[in-house]
């Protein structure tokens, strides 16, 4: 989006809401802000629908706040919890259907390789464990197979939420949920390692309980979409309302969990990524 | 790129010179997508649609189009054609018999996101038991998707409906997918005379922000929809919402109409609209009826025929005209359910003058002779 | 209602041409300032299964479409389409007009119609030849692949439906370039083809000869016998 596109048309001050007032004084679009900025911008994402302490809503805000160039971002989402909150998220977004939001982003990058060829457009699909990892995989990993150039989120909630709290391929073995009486009979699905196989240059696993290395992970995984190949961030978010502990108790559960050893953050950085990181981390003396 | 002209629709479709073909429907599709002015064609194979995307590939090759690959599934085909439509670009595919089952779930969605995708449909029965024969049984499940539905009797028709349709999806305030169907094998695999237009003429390009809803490429400044999603709430202006939006497709597929006339020249083709018995159908069975109508008018039967080239919008009016002065109507149809005689039967004031079939389905070919017996039957 | 049209059936075995000979015999109609429509069977296309296809000519337009079910000629492309049954029509000649048309591709002709057939076909008064088909393509053309169009020109030697010209030209338009489609087994088929006769010119040449050779080879085979 050019510079000054996003502003308010005279005559309309008074009668547009004072939140998005905000987004076009004081919003990121233009500047270089991140997670360690928050409080100091206005945020993508206004208020949410989703539960008090949800973690996927944490991450979601996380992610928002780490995009390179929100002015050029659009986002592709898919059926779930997450879907609630892309009404009040302020750059394009996509309700693809339930599955088929990396073939949905795949033509949409696409098309704006072929419309802006001279321009950054990133694509980034934000998606739950279930569209990603059980109903949507196939098209998921073909879309990393053709090397297209996007980058997948997956909120990694361990569980279908918003249908109120069945079995999904990332809950852990022995998880008693919906369709699980029994408790699940295999294990959360390696989709990290899979994405690496598979051909995503750069691979991650984060949780929000490390906010500042989420928002670097994520910035990662669009940079190098953007010049190299497919990426993959698996974002780890505990559902406060279907695993019944308090709101307040996310991110210690997720931390509970790392130090169990059941939980590791990992970033797997194909050598051509690695190559091109270093040359832009180097340049922006990030590290 | 290959070097091509720039021309009016109206130019294209209805001056420019044209040189005859004898070609096979699969390279009428061809024929049609050179000179469409496509950005991405997005194939898969299925039995009898593939060589018409093939071909789609080889003009790709050629520099016809910007952009074309082989994704993994009807599914994900229509998938990946949304995104690149919300994108804002012209985009082509096509697909037949379970692969429209298969895709099924993105059809109502395209018309609900206002996506001016054109997809042909080559049409072929459905499992189980397996089958790759031709039969039009996918048409009864399209028809209220919200798509536009044309049917094209041959070769001829499918090219002139290819380039047709990109104009008329593309309307502001039409701005809909359209599906231009056409019998697999009965055309794909029929080599026959076709006039096309020179190849180094094509379509104006697509103007994505003419559109009636936002082109989502962040450069237009994005709105938040609402505080709350629709699908949190059950009061009334989320109901309000999802059903003014159905009707606005139904209204959009309405104002199609006017541009189904200018465009394809009618929505139906009547031939000898006086006559007591009128037989009406579409796509090749038209043809196979051309056939029984012609003998039977020789042998002095008082008959008349009916194309149907539009099934969305519906030609109601005129059917409802039409079937006033006839005595008796004949819907012969290529699928066991009949939708064709349903859609009929549902605009016409005495249905009781509605005779459904003749029908064969499963793949095998109408022998003319069997519409002549229907219309014996009816005349005596 | 068929007086005014030819309508032919072509039955073989996959990879024998049946597709290519219909499409060279529609072409050439076409050319000749005939109406024709030309479709193949619908299916899987395999070698040696079942393989058919169908040519409707005419001098006025033709609407009708699929399969041919009522000919007025039939082509057998291998005796063994009627003697092992290696067709999806059954009965064989079911369909086939009165003083109607049959052109087998045979060396030797004792043993090829069932004594049922011969009755039928007598009582249709239909006539019976034989061409040597493959014996002419191997032996003029050089290639067992040329006998499809050895069929055509044993068709040709009973009824000229189409000018040799015609057949000359559609040849060079369906073997000199891209402007046709085939299907992937088929455009195999004509790659080995190609390679065989090196030169286009030569192979048109060659197929011509083909065609004459067999149309003068002709047999009509008595029925009554």
């Amino acid at each position: 989006m050019s510079e000054g596109l996003f502003r308010i048309s005279p005559g309309f001050e008074e009668v547009m809401p004072a939140e998005y007032k905000e987004l076009v004084a004081d919003g990121p679009c233009g500047r270089e802000v991140g997670v360690s900025d928050l409080g100091a911008f206005k945020e993508l994402i206004e208020e949410h629908p989703l539960c008090a302490g949800c973690s996927a809503a944490l991450a979601l805000r996380l992610i928002l706040a780490s995009l390179p160039k929100p002015e050029d971002t659009v986002i592709v989402g898919s059926t779930g919890c997450s879907s609630l909150a892309f009404t009040q998220v302020a750059v394009h977004n996509i309700h693809s259907l339930f599955g088929n939001q990396n073939a949905v982003a795949a033509g949409l990058k696409r098309a704006l390789r072929l419309r802006f060829p001279d321009k950054v457009k990133d694509v980034v699909v934000i998606a739950g464990d279930g569209a990603t990892v059980d109903i949507g995989l196939d098209m998921v990993m073909q879309s990393w197979f053709r090397r297209e150039h996007i980058t997948t989120i997956m909120l990694d909630n361990e569980v279908y939420a918003n249908t109120g709290g069945q079995e999904s391929g990332m809950s852990l073995r022995g998880m008693v949920l919906h369709m699980a009486p029994l408790g699940k009979r295999f294990p959360k699905v390696a989709l990290p390692e899979i994405a690496r196989e598979a051909g995503c240059a750069y691979v991650a696993a984060i949780s929000p309980a490390q906010p500042k290395r989420l928002g670097r992970v994520v910035r990662r995984a669009i940079l190098v979409a953007r010049e190299v190949g497919p990426t993959y961030v698996q974002i780890f978010c505990p559902c406060p309302t279907n695993f019944k502990f308090r709101p307040d108790e996310s991110l210690q559960k997720i931390k509970q969990r790392q130090k169990e050893g059941a939980f590791q953050v990992r970033e797997y950085v194909s050598p051509e990524a690695q190559a091109f990181l270093a040359e832009l981390e180097g340049a922006d003396h990030e590290e | 790129m290959a070097i091509q002209r720039v021309v009016t629709p109206e130019h294209l479709f209805f001056e420019a010179e044209r040189e005859k073909q004898f070609i096979t429907g699969s390279e009428a599709v061809r024929e049609a997508i050179r000179r469409a002015n496509v950005d991405l064609a997005i194939s898969y194979p299925i039995t009898p649609q593939s060589e018409s995307m093939h071909l789609v590939g080889d003009i790709y090759a050629e520099g016809y189009l910007k952009e074309y690959f082989r994704g993994e599934s009807e599914f994900a085909v229509m998938a990946e054609v949304a995104g690149a439509s919300m994108g804002g670009v012209r985009v082509f595919t096509a697909t037949g018999g379970p692969g429209t089952l298969r895709a099924f779930e993105m059809f109502p969605t395209w018309a609900g996101a206002r996506l001016p995708i054109v997809c042909t449909f080559l049409t072929r029965g459905v499992n189980s038991p397996l089958t790759i024969q031709p039969d039009t049984i996918e048409m009864a499940f399209m028809l209220d998707t919200g798509m536009l539905m044309f049917h094209a009797e041959n070769a001829q028709d499918l090219y002139d409906m290819i380039l047709k349709a990109f104009v008329i999806a593309e309307q502001p305030d039409v701005h809909l997918p359209v599906g231009v169907f056409a019998d697999g094998f009965f055309v794909t695999h029929t080599r026959e005379q076709v006039a096309v237009a020179p190849a180094d003429l094509k379509l104006p390009p697509y103007d994505p922000y003419a559109a009636p809803v936002p082109v989502m490429d962040m450069e237009s400044a994005p709105v938040r929809q609402m505080r709350d999603p629709f699908v949190m709430k059950s009061n009334f202006i989320s109901y309000a919402a999802h059903a003014s939006w159905q009707q606005e497709i139904l209204a959009a597929q309405e104002r199609a109409r006017k541009y189904v006339h200018r465009y394809l020249e009618g929505l139906v083709d009547v031939e000898h609209p006086e006559a007591a018995v009128l037989v009406v159908t579409s796509g090749t069975m038209v043809s196979q009826s051309r056939e029984a109508v012609a003998v039977a008018r020789q042998q002095g039967l008082d008959i008349g025929l009916v194309k149907v080239k539009s099934l969305r919008p519906f030609p109601r009016e005129e059917i409802k005209t039409l079937a006033r002065q006839a005595r008796t109507i004949i819907v012969p149809e290529y699928n066991r359910v009949g939708w064709l005689c349903r859609e009929v039967k549902a605009v016409v004031e005495d249905t009781t003058k509605v005779i459904g079939g003749p029908r064969v389905f499963g793949g095998m070919t109408m022998p003319p002779e069997v519409v002549l017996a229907q219309i014996r039957r009816c005349c005596a | 209602m068929r007086n005014s049209k030819t309508f032919i059936r072509m039955s073989g075995l996959g990879g024998q041409g049946v597709v290519t000979a219909a499409h060279i015999l529609g072409m050439a109609a076409a050319k000749d300032g005939l109406e024709s429509t030309v479709n193949p069977f619908f299916g899987a296309e395999k070698r040696l299964a079942p393989a058919e296809s169908y040519v409707r000519i005419a001098t006025e337009k033709i609407y009708e479409r699929g399969e041919v079910l009522f000919p007025n000629i039939i082509l057998i492309f291998h005796p063994h389409v009627i003697t092992l049954g290696k067709c999806y029509t059954m009965p064989f000649f079911a369909g086939l007009q009165p003083g109607g048309m049959v052109i087998v591709n045979t060396d030797r002709a004792q043993d090829l119609l069932r004594e049922d057939e011969r009755a039928g076909l007598m009582r249709l008064e239909a006539r019976v030849y034989c061409v040597p088909a493959t014996r002419v393509a191997v032996e003029v053309g050089g290639t067992e692949l040329s006998t499809n169009i050895a069929m055509l020109g044993g068709l040709l030697g009973v009824q000229k439906l189409v000018s040799q010209e015609a057949v000359k030209e559609a040849l060079l338009e369906r073997f000199g370039g891209g402007k046709f489609v085939a299907s992937g087994t088929t455009a195999a088929l004509d790659d080995v083809l190609k390679s065989k006769f090196n030169r286009l010119a030569h192979l048109v040449e060659r197929n011509v000869a083909v065609l004459t050779a067999a149309g003068g080879s002709v047999e009509e085979y008595h029925l009554g016998d």
